[in-house]
């Protein structure tokens, strides 16, 4: 689909430079000289490197039509996350390093969805939210109750997550994985 | 669009509160004349980059069309010529066609002062002196931060770069690619820029947006990038190498907070501009507005020498309150 480089959004894919990249973020410019931009922050999704690069609004760009496909998350390695399609039993893999930061929330078995362009897997569309368990946490140390003073815990992918103090060990927590904030017990 | 409350950030918005008392404190005490002025004008100057709001004064059957200002300039250098003096402006200024980014928004406030007999270095020299007083006055808990390294920010010198150095440094080109445009635009090309109905100017802006701004004022302190190829200043005065013009821009962790030029004196080449200007708005089917003639013939009657300066107050807040973007610091947002 072509779109004015203006209406570029986080999270969709353009081709640059020949590889495909995901937006990162973009941001309207106008340096009240020459044209007005679009900074890009683009991830590439080959090689993980990030390429800033500045769009002029008015420019038309191709946004890919990808799609997502639910998929059951199996196991990672050292580089990459394996994925299987259930419908189909076809696995896909992902490297880590294009995935990103928010891999540290992934539980085995969890369904997934992985955004597809012609058959090719190109990375997670990340979930709004993710229920974790809460497998190490110290306690309250005493006297400490001022409002939103927190701590951090551990939960059951390993991530470390601060916390409200009162939020105990084998608590089920809600956390966005994009930003890694606790949003509220379940 | 919709209106937000926003009481969240009322923390944020007092440090908006402090900024602006600094900054009135600095001009009283620097003696800068504090202008009010109006932000609807029967006429405004052309530019083709900056999209305007228009409305109308209607009274019975007498109709007048109005435009928001973009800028306070129309109004000071009016001034400037009347022998109003040092002068400063702080207040409302609007811009159409630019949605609310982080570092945009169609309403924003904007800083803009001239001082008589200094040069666009000499003001740089005053800028700084701007933003120590803000620094000083500011109580943030958390103090304004580098976003590398995150230690606190500095304001007793700049890190300088001329526009020459930071392309060569920061975008790997040469000077003689810089000023040559046919050799730029090929540099920019190989470098993967979609040069297609893209001139010079478009092509610097990008190629600074996206390779060079990110690095400037990263390091603890502000950077002053002065310089700029005459091409992307022309209301400033031309240096003897006839290649740069005397402007500069002042970065703050990656992000232009304003810019200061010694200003043109000279109305042929203002009005030559205007016309320039006004065909291109004309040709992007902008909005036909009325043009300024008095402002040509003020600039006729002759400005004293001076250089101006504009700051994009939301920005220069952002930097002291260490947030990220001009939304946080509203307490009522329209977006």
């Amino acid at each position: 689909m072509r779109v004015n480089a203006g209406n570029l959004k986080k999270g969709e894919f353009v081709f640059f430079q020949g590889e495909i990249c995901q937006v990162q973020k973009a941001d309207f410019y106008s340096p009240g000289k020459g044209a007005a931009l679009m900074k890009a922050r683009l991830k590439n999704l080959v090689s993980a490197k990030n390429v800033e690069y500045a769009y002029k609004s008015n420019e038309q760009i191709e946004v890919l039509d990808v799609t997502s496909v639910e998929m059951q998350y199996l196991y990672k390695d050292n580089e990459n996350l394996y994925f299987m399609d259930e419908r189909t039993f076809n696995q896909s893999s992902l490297s880590i390093s294009v995935v990103g930061e928010i891999t540290r929330f992934f539980k085995e078995g969890e369904k997934m969805f992985v955004y597809m362009y012609n058959d090719k897997p190109l990375t997670i569309r990340p979930p709004m939210s993710v229920k974790l368990k809460i497998v190490e946490a110290e306690d309250a140390a005493k006297g400490d109750t001022v409002s939103g003073a927190k701590k951090p815990v551990k939960v059951e992918t390993g991530a470390t997550v601060m916390v409200p103090i009162f939020v105990k060990v084998g608590e089920t927590i809600s956390i966005n994985p994009e930003t890694g904030e606790y949003t509220g017990r379940v | 669009m919709k209106i937000v409350t926003q009481i969240k950030n009322l923390e944020n918005y007092k440090i908006y509160l402090q900024v602006e008392k600094a900054v009135h404190g600095f001009m009283e005490k620097n003696n800068y004349l504090k202008v009010d002025l109006p932000v609807l004008s029967p006429a405004l100057i052309p530019e083709s980059y900056l999209e305007i709001f228009e409305t109308e004064f209607n009274y019975f059957d007498k109709k007048e069309k109005l435009y928001l200002t973009p800028s306070p300039e129309i109004f000071l250098k009016r001034l400037l010529v009347a022998g109003v003096g040092n002068c400063y402006y702080l207040g409302r200024a609007y811009r159409n066609s630019e949605p609310n980014s982080d570092w945009h928004s169609s309403e924003f406030t904007m800083l803009e002062f001239y001082k008589l007999g200094i040069n666009y270095l000499e003001m740089a020299e005053e800028v700084l002196k701007l933003l120590q007083e803000i620094s000083n006055k500011v109580k943030n808990p958390s103090f304004a931060k580098a976003t590398e390294g995150k230690q606190k920010l500095k304001f007793d010198r700049w890190e300088k770069y001329s526009v020459t150095e930071a392309f060569e440094k920061f975008a790997g080109i040469k000077k003689e690619e810089l000023f040559n445009e046919k050799l730029f635009i090929k540099k920019a090309k190989n470098k993967g820029f979609n040069i297609d109905n893209t001139g010079y100017e478009d092509l610097f802006s990008q190629m600074l947006a996206a390779e060079v701004e990110p690095k400037l004022g990263v390091s603890g302190y502000p950077t002053l990038l002065y310089d700029l190829p005459k091409q992307m200043a022309s209301l400033a005065k031309l240096n003897d190498d006839g290649l740069t013009a005397q402007r500069c821009e002042f970065y703050i962790n990656g992000l232009e907070v304003g810019g200061f030029c010694t200003e043109l004196n000279d109305y042929k080449e203002q009005q030559k501009r205007f016309i320039l200007e006004a065909k291109k708005r004309k040709q992007n089917k902008m909005i036909d507005h009325t043009i300024d003639k008095g402002f040509v013939k003020a600039l006729k009657y002759g400005l004293p020498f001076c250089t101006g300066a504009g700051i994009g107050f939301e920005r220069l807040v952002m930097i002291f309150s260490n947030t990220k973007s001009i939304d946080e610091l509203k307490l009522i947002s329209i977006k």
